[in-house]
């Protein structure tokens, strides 16, 4: 509980960090103000000042990608030429009516409120003079996990490689739900890759705060093969579990290189779960019957044993198998939770998960030239990547601090 | 990493947390700052006037502009509109209570003589039922009010969302009420488990809540459902006040959703509250004794103030003559508007069509999908069948 009394003591952190009230004293009282572009503002207030403030802050380069409600940019600091930032524009749509849309400020709002080493940065949001808004996001240039899946003549990568990865994975929907927020949308696609090989959560437009369990929900969210069955049938209320659904999902995608429930329809998909994993029923996943869109099948398929999985997934030993098994139990108050997931025997036994900067990356080479820079500007953390390999240690769960793994 | 830490990396610490100096210095420079800015404005219309219009008015009086107090009493005025509206409209609790902080937020760098609260007031209900999963298309909310159209609500959204400076996670503290609750039953019923490294056993908590003093400081033996009897007296009274006092007040810019939540239960039973708090610091170094440990004295005294603050009368509707006052503050705004700002409609017009840079195919598909995906937002809520009309 936050009750601490020092959370009221006047700190200088907090009094620099109420930016207005710092500004407003700086901020002389003039009739016009010239923008860079040379524009003349008339009486821009506070915030609209402030706002102008960060906007001047960046310089837009070029165009990077489309997105399906943005445009992102490459950009910079303007006083630091060689800093990188991916700017992120947000499309106004003219047709679109009701003013801001909802994918955007649930994007923006949780990203405001989210540090974590495997969770998008966002520096700062601002809007343009056309009431565009634009995030201002870490740039991560290495593409996005489905790239680095599908290119299977380009790139090879092994349990080591997996392991990494997926603790990245694990931790970033750990911090997320300990801030009791539901991502309801991991795909390897919004699994973007950073210059030095780190693994980052991103895109949050459907992500919603779970923090009252009595709220209905919407079952519809989720991109269908990554799906869990709770959502299939329509649960209404759920939790941390979809997620975690879906890391499975990720992890067997990993392992296979191709989807793993690839389900052509909500029913197909469903079907394939039964295949692969089992008949949801009341012996295996009591009150399940109850939801809404539960039809018991003609034919149940016995839950499979740890035998086929091993067949399938066996690549990663045991302990993975074991791991991936428990992100796919079909009863999500049975499931794994994220943190019980760091917390498996898997990560601390061998092989160790590679260091970051030796992971593949996109074009076939390690991240390790390029890393040097920022091996430099880690400091210290460098002696403990170095510590990793010697002693197992517990898979550090990464609150903004230093990476064990 | 505990919860206190994780508090401190939220918005609302980070950028809505003011000790209560910096809060009237930043309201008294808003207020300045405006003012000058509506003067400003209003010489220029004068000007613009007397070139076309070639006569009169030579000796114009200087505007008369708001005081800071005169602002806080119109701004809180449109927060109970804001409120009555939203449990009018039988909105869920978060969404009126996260409405009424925005609007709090947007005026401390912003004065009512730049933009109007009844301007805002609408378009922070909308915004609070986006951020706050209770989404309604606008044409359905705007049906639900009389006289204004949808281009009314939403023309003065984007300048709402730029004065919150883009953060729209409010925390407020009912749910840790209800576990604070949970917990006081479980003491009562002999299920609760003290912290670690307390001395309390389970036992010593249940024997010791029902000794607890009542109200005026009488000793006290409650059968558990007296005691129990007593927690949801305090538990109403408390969960009145967040969602009034707590509200309208300063509370969430001086005090984190723990203590809020805590206050309440002290101004709705102060034996009880202390008594709980006595417990839940049972684990901390000298806590497990029977005098308040200086951490509890110290936290019992900020406490004891956000309490004050909620229950003052400031935090009730208004009474007659403050409602003369309201009157005569709103017909001394009429006077000392910024003459550029009012029209937000035709302001933002003007800026959306200055914008029209995106090719018309691509606008399309995007469109399509992005619809799709807000379609899953809206349905989250049509769960609740369609009460909004009345
Ligand atoms: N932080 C980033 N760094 C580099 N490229 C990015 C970044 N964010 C997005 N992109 C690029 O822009 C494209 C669209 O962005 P995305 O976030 O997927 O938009 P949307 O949420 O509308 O789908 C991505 O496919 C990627 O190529
Ligand atoms: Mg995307």
């Amino acid at each position: 509980m936050a009750i601490s009394p020092n959370n009221l003591e006047p700190q200088n952190a907090r009094e620099t960090k109420a930016p207005a009230a710092a500004k407003l004293k700086s901020l002389p009282v003039r009739r016009n103000q010239v923008d860079s572009a040379g524009k003349i503002e008339t009486g821009a207030d506070l915030t609209e000042h402030l706002n102008l403030e960060i906007k001047n802050k960046y310089e837009k380069d070029r165009k990077l990608g489309e997105g399906t409600y943005a445009t992102v940019f490459l950009g910079h600091l303007k006083k630091d030429p060689k800093s990188e930032v991916a700017i992120k524009k947000i499309k106004v749509m003219q047709e679109y009516k009701d003013g801001i849309s909802v994918s955007a400020i649930r994007e923006i709002k949780f990203l405001q409120e989210l540090s974590h080493p495997n969770i998008i940065a966002m520096h700062d949001v601002y809007s343009s003079k056309n009431q565009n808004l634009c995030l201002v996001l870490e740039f991560l240039p290495l593409g996005d996990l489905e790239m680095l899946i599908r290119d299977s003549e380009g790139i090879r990568y092994g349990t080591a490689d997996i392991k990494a990865w997926m603790a990245m994975l694990g931790r970033g929907v750990w911090w997320c739900h300990e801030n009791f927020v539901l991502h309801r949308d991991i795909k390897p696609n919004n699994l973007l890759i950073a210059a030095n090989g780190e693994i980052k959560l991103a895109d949050f437009g459907l992500a919603r705060s779970f923090a009252d369990p009595y709220n209905r929900m919407t079952w519809n969210v989720i991109t269908r093969w990554y799906r869990p069955p709770e959502l299939l049938y329509r649960a209404r209320h759920y939790g941390g579990a979809v997620d975690v659904w879906s890391v499975g999902c990720v992890f067997a995608e990993l392992i296979l290189r191709v989807p793993y429930l690839a389900g052509t329809s909500d029913v197909d998909q469903l079907d394939k779960i039964c295949q692969a994993i089992g008949s949801p029923t009341e012996q295996n996943w009591p009150g399940v019957s109850e939801l809404q869109d539960y039809v018991k099948s003609e034919s149940i398929r016995p839950l499979q044993k740890k035998e086929s999985f091993l067949g399938l997934f066996g690549t990663v030993g045991e302990g993975g198998v074991d791991l991936l098994m428990s992100t796919l139990i079909l009863d999500p108050r049975r499931r794994v939770t994220a943190k019980q997931f760091l917390q498996h025997r898997w990560w601390t036994s061998e092989p160790r998960p590679t260091k970051t900067e030796n992971l593949p990356r996109k074009g076939g080479v390690s991240a390790r030239e390029k890393v040097g820079e920022d091996l430099k500007r880690r400091g210290g953390e460098l002696d403990n990547d170095k510590g990793a390999d010697k002693v197992a240690r517990k898979l550090d769960f990464g609150n903004r601090s230093k990476q064990a793994v | 990493m505990n919860e206190d830490d994780i508090y401190r990396t939220s918005t609302q610490f980070r950028f809505w947390t003011y000790t209560a100096k910096a809060l009237t210095d930043l309201r008294a420079s808003s207020n300045s700052l405006a003012a000058s800015r509506v003067r400003d404005a209003i010489k220029r219309s004068r000007e613009q006037g007397s070139k076309s219009e070639t006569s009169t008015n030579n000796a114009v009086p200087e505007v008369d502009c708001l005081t800071v107090e005169e602002e806080q009493k119109l701004v809180g005025w449109y927060c109970t509109k804001a409120m009555e509206f939203c449990d009018f409209s039988e909105f869920p609790k978060a969404v009126k209570a996260t409405a009424v902080q925005f609007l709090k937020r947007f005026y401390l760098s912003t004065s009512p003589m730049t933009y109007h609260p009844k301007q805002m007031m609408l378009s922070a209900i909308y915004l609070a039922t986006k951020v706050e999963n209770f989404y309604i298309g606008i044409a359905e909310f705007a049906k639900m009010i009389p006289k204004t159209t949808a281009d009314d609500i939403l023309a003065p959204e984007f300048l709402l969302t730029q004065g919150l400076r883009f953060t729209f996670d409010v925390r407020h503290p009912y749910r840790s009420l209800e576990g604070g609750i949970m917990e006081l039953h479980e003491m009562s019923r002999g299920s609760y488990i003290p912290p670690h490294g307390s001395s309390f056993t389970t036992e010593d908590v249940r024997v010791g809540i029902l000794k607890v003093k009542s109200h005026r400081g009488k000793p006290a033996t409650m059968t558990p459902d007296e005691c129990a009897e007593r927690i949801k007296r305090a538990h109403n009274k408390a969960g009145d006040i967040l969602t009034k006092g707590a509200l309208l007040t300063d509370a969430y810019f001086l005090y984190t959703p723990s203590q809020i939540w805590m206050s309440a239960l002290l101004a709705a039973d102060k034996p009880l509250a202390e008594f709980y708090l006595h417990i839940i610091l049972s684990g901390t170094p000298n806590g497990s004794v029977s005098e308040p440990s200086s951490l509890e004295l110290r936290l019992l005294s900020l406490l004891e103030q956000c309490a004050g603050l909620m229950t003052r009368s400031s935090s009730r509707g208004p009474d007659e003559t403050e409602t003369m006052e309201l009157k005569r503050i709103d017909k001394k705004l009429y006077h000392c508007r910024n003459p550029e700002k009012i029209d937000l409609v035709g302001m933002n017009k003007a800026v959306k069509e200055g914008s029209n840079g995106d090719k018309v195919d691509e606008e399309k598909v995007v469109k399509k999908r992005k619809i799709e995906r807000d379609r899953a937002a809206k349905e989250e809520q049509d769960l609740f069948g369609a009460p909004l009309k009345k």
